[in-house]
């Protein structure tokens, strides 16, 4: 048990012609208090949802949670109300996305938008706000902090509106705060300063950060934790330097194989065969087995469960799990 | 005309004008300044720099989607900036281009087979269908989808399967050049990885020259045989591959290079991060334009526009006053 | 910002485009449905009519002059004695007809104006979008009534005129649908293998306007068969003998007292028509292009 967040068994649905469709399916994982933890995997893998659904935010309304629990510190989010769900959202968990011009009002003034998260969840009056904001405003590294608060969104460069967008996630000083891609849209040199940025909070404000991101190299740099998902369903879950080194699960090594590597050039990179299965229409059994090189007969048959190694590695892998005598005969 | 030279660019300038109000004077973004560079037949030029930094102006400047305002483009000998539209069109056909979304840059409407079929309907007429048939055929297969599917739609297919059928219709015409647009980032990894080997046998099996342009220096690294870095319109350093990644010259490539994020926990480097923002390219910096975000700047490199020179022995030019 | 689902909503919007998801979709909007079986019976009505009517429309009858809903005429006869019913059946050729004829010319020229001015730009866009803002400053049916009034009245002219005021409308939104395509990166990808303008144009610009170009035919249909029977109403249309509903309810204008049947009907008969096909028109917009609203 992590002591800050607990996802357990998480399922999530969404609603199309009458039709449910499971996008995610099973995903466990925790953080501890002041840890970075990665969440990666290709598009449609479920990580963004995952990473909404412990905000409770959809905002596509036909996709909802249909089991399992988050827990949150003591609490259960999923059962929160609403009305205590928006005491924990911004204030205890802070969430910032790929696209901050999309979550940022375009017509409010920069200032504004910081110094109201502020005085709602800090109950500083209007002054003290003011003053707290310019402090994140510089935290976040903006030179002109005061000038900055003047100012809208469209006249600041993507670089920094993420800024401001992790100066409003942070100016609450939350516990946990989930980056969804967060530096997807940015130039690498740009990446480069945000990630540290990232650290930099980590290491003096002992904040959590859940970072979900489809890139390796983001992950290999700021992670220390890292959960694999693949289809829906956590398939690994290693301390960064053990993924890399050695990654259990067929697809996790793909995936590290897949990645070009500057000063380590080969004449042909190794691909996943195939794609993603269709969520309309998943395989029974072990959700990569189509695309696996190990593919066994087993992995068609039945899924694997996320099973725990004794070291606290997990994976979803027939190749590091057997499954007891007496259920082998039942299968025949 | 040096040996197998298939493209030349000289001196190619774009400005884009921007209205600032009624009455202030006109202002333009020089989208690329004053580019230079060739490239042999059979190789792959990569270009590389981050937003506004005017590659992807470039690659629609070589073919022709948008017009130039001063330089040269010499294809295959001939110089196309002044070219008139109806002999543009006409080089279009050993031309091709490939697009970074390739949703988006396939007729949502159109069958795949018609799609892929369009450019010889436009280049060939003569044509019969059965012939226009079996060619469609043919570069399907090369490029790794089933024939079977060709009566889909796009929306039918994923995005690597998308960018497969925007590679054969680019290669139908069996083109010479191929200008890819960023072909890959919008796809994952293990995708990623499967269109680039099929770029590089492509390229093997069809004596292909790719201008390449990318922001990912690991995707650069792993296709090209030379690449040129770009910043706020201009190149500021052109190399064989091997010089560039293992002795880069230029500030701003060393510094780019240090900024992508390496896969490997193990490798904590000591990387250079820049400080600041990409300027605004209505306004850039005077000087050296990368003068505000570099760690070894001078006094110089404020007040005078360093000159492309050749360092060392490997065909290595680099515009920076370190070297000059 | 959350892949699957803007994944999700892609493939949602894209398989629009396949005819059995956009059946299923026609079918679950109810009032929409509803109005299309109307009007296919319209068009049955309109195809089969003359050859089914009780009666027939054009003959006078009198001994049977101006009399009520009975077993035999079940809407009544008018002041020659014709059966009200049959003529209003055999009418619904000629709205009908007007409606949808002089709707597609107008649509047809409407549309080629509007990629021409959208795809073009500069000096031949103003042109075209100012000539419409002048023909968008008359009122849609004193622009019929000048034109027939140079042309003088009848069926012909009428759906000239008709025509004419539903050009500036169809160049108007095709030509906002031209510019929001000729952006698209496919536009460009078709430039860059070599295609020439008209191509570009008409193979790929022109489908992805199709669909807003039958919603608004749908609805401008009722426009136009409520401005042709207007014409009718004024004298300046059919002629007064031919079983036109604007005729109709012109000729029966002195009786509206004493027989309200003769008013009635032709009346229900427009309206019903009209309402359908902005039913339809609604239901198809909904489905085919959701960001249209008006």
């Amino acid at each position: 048990m992590h002591n800050l967040l607990n996802v357990n068994n998480l399922q999530i649905a969404f609603r199309k012609r009458k039709k449910s469709i499971k996008v995610v399916n099973g995903v466990d994982f925790g953080i501890s208090k002041g840890e970075i933890v990665g969440i990666v995997g290709e598009s449609g893998c479920g990580k963004s949802v995952t990473s909404l659904s412990i905000m409770r935010l959809f905002h596509d309304t036909s996709g909802e949670v249909v089991g399992g629990t988050i827990q949150f510190k003591e609490k259960d989010l999923l059962e929160l109300s609403e009305r205590e769900m928006r005491r924990i959202r911004g204030k205890e968990i802070a969430m910032i996305f790929q696209e901050p011009m999309t979550s940022l009002n375009p017509v409010m003034k920069i200032g504004k938008q910081l110094i109201q998260g502020i005085m709602l969840h800090l109950g500083l009056n209007r002054e003290e706000a003011k003053q707290q904001a310019v402090e994140m405003l510089k935290l976040v590294g903006i030179p002109r902090a005061e000038s900055i608060m003047n100012e809208y969104p469209h006249q600041l460069s993507g670089g920094m509106r993420q800024r401001v967008m992790i100066a409003i996630a942070m100016s609450c000083e939350p516990e946990l705060l989930i980056a969804d891609e967060p530096t997807t849209a940015l130039d690498v040199t740009i990446q480069a300063q945000i990630l540290q940025l990232m650290k930099k909070i980590q290491r003096e404000r002992g904040t959590a950060i859940l970072l979900i991101t489809h890139d390796l190299g983001v992950v290999a740099e700021s992670c220390d934790r890292v959960v694999v998902m693949y289809a829906g369903r956590v398939v690994e879950e290693a301390t960064v330097e053990e993924l890399f080194e050695s990654p259990l699960h067929p697809y996790t090594q793909g995936l590290i194989e897949s990645v070009p590597k500057i000063g380590n050039r080969k004449e042909e990179l190794y691909s996943i065969p195939g794609h993603v299965p269709n969520p309309e229409a998943m395989p029974n059994g072990c959700k990569f087995a189509s695309r696996c090189p190990y593919v066994m007969d087993i992995c068609r048959e039945r899924e694997p469960q996320l099973v725990s190694n004794n070291n606290g590695r997990k994976q979803r892998c027939w190749l590091h799990q057997s499954i007891k005598e007496e259920e082998r005969k039942t299968i025949g | 005309m040096v040996d197998n030279e298939l493209l030349k660019v000289k001196g190619l300038k774009k400005y884009f004008p921007i209205s600032n109000g009624w009455f202030s004077s006109k202002e333009y973004v020089k989208a690329v300044d004053e580019v230079s560079f060739s490239v042999k037949k059979g190789e792959t030029l990569s270009l590389v720099g981050e937003s506004g930094c005017g590659k992807s102006t470039l690659g629609r400047l070589i073919n022709g989607l948008i017009k130039a305002d001063a330089g040269d483009i010499v294809f295959k000998g001939d110089n196309l900036a002044e070219a008139s539209e109806t002999k543009w069109r006409s080089y279009r056909k050993p031309m091709q281009m490939i697009f970074q979304d390739p949703y988006a840059s396939l007729s949502p409407r159109m069958k795949i087979k018609e799609i892929i079929a369009e450019p010889l309907k436009i280049h060939d007429p003569s044509l019969s269908r059965e012939e226009r048939e079996a060619k469609v055929k043919s570069i399907l297969e090369i490029c790794g989808i089933d024939y079977y599917h060709s009566d889909k739609y796009p929306h039918e297919f994923s995005g690597g399967q998308r960018q497969r059928i925007g590679i054969a219709r680019a290669l139908i015409l069996q083109p010479e050049l191929i200008i890819a647009d960023e072909p890959v980032s919008a796809l994952d990894v293990s995708i990623q990885a499967q269109i680039l080997n099929l770029l590089k046998k492509l390229q093997k099996d069809y004596q292909l020259t790719y201008l390449f342009i990318s922001h990912d220096l690991s995707v650069v690294e792993h296709i090209s045989d030379h690449v040129a870095v770009m910043y706020l319109g201009n190149i500021v350093e052109i190399a064989p591959r091997e010089a560039i990644f293992e002795d880069p010259k230029h500030p701003y490539t060393k510094a780019l290079l240090s900024s992508v994020p390496i896969p490997d926990p193990k490798l904590k480097r000591e990387s250079i991060i820049l400080k600041g923002e990409i300027p605004n390219a209505a306004n850039p910096p005077k000087g050296c334009k990368f003068h505000t975000r570099c760690p070894l700047a001078m006094s110089i490199c404020s007040k005078e526009i360093p000159i492309m020179k050749t360092v060392g022995d490997k065909q290595q030019m680099v515009a920076c006053h370190l070297y000059q | 910002m959350s892949e699957t689902m803007t994944v999700s909503k892609q493939q949602i919007a894209s398989k629009r485009g396949t005819l059995s998801t956009f059946w299923h979709d026609f079918r679950q909007r109810k009032v929409a449905f509803i109005s299309f079986l109307f009007f296919v019976l319209l068009v049955i009505l309109a195809v089969i009519g003359p050859y089914i009517v009780p009666f027939n429309p054009q003959t006078p009858d009198y001994n049977h002059v101006l009399q009520g809903m009975s077993q035999k005429h079940w809407a009544g006869t008018d002041e020659y004695g014709r059966d009200v019913l049959s003529r209003l059946i055999a009418g619904t050729r000629i709205s009908l007809g007007i409606g949808i004829s002089s709707v597609l010319i107008g649509a047809m020229a409407g549309t080629i104006l509007g990629l021409v001015s959208g795809y073009f730009g500069k000096w031949v866009d103003k042109t075209i979008m100012r000539i419409c803002d002048v023909l968008f400053a008359f009122p849609d049916i004193l622009l019929a009534i000048g034109i027939v009034a140079i042309l003088g009245p009848g069926l012909k002219n009428v759906i000239f005129a008709v025509a004419f005021f539903s050009v500036p409308s169809f160049a108007r939104m095709v030509r906002g649908k031209t510019l929001e395509v000729k952006e698209m990166l496919f536009i460009e990808a078709e430039k860059s293998i070599g295609a020439k303008t008209n191509r570009i144009i008409f193979r790929h610009i022109f489908p992805e306007t199709i669909p807003i170009i039958i919603v608004y035919l749908t609805m401008q249909v009722g426009t136009a068969i409520l401005a042709a029977a207007s014409l009718s109403f004024l004298g300046l249309g059919a002629s007064p003998s031919s079983p036109d509903w604007g005729a109709m309810l012109s000729m029966s204008r002195d009786y509206i007292g004493t027989a309200f049947n003769l008013v009635f009907f032709p009346g229900l008969a427009i309206f019903l028509t009209v309402l359908s096909l902005n039913n339809l028109g609604d239901g198809l917009r909904d489905i085919l292009d959701p960001k249209i609203k008006d």
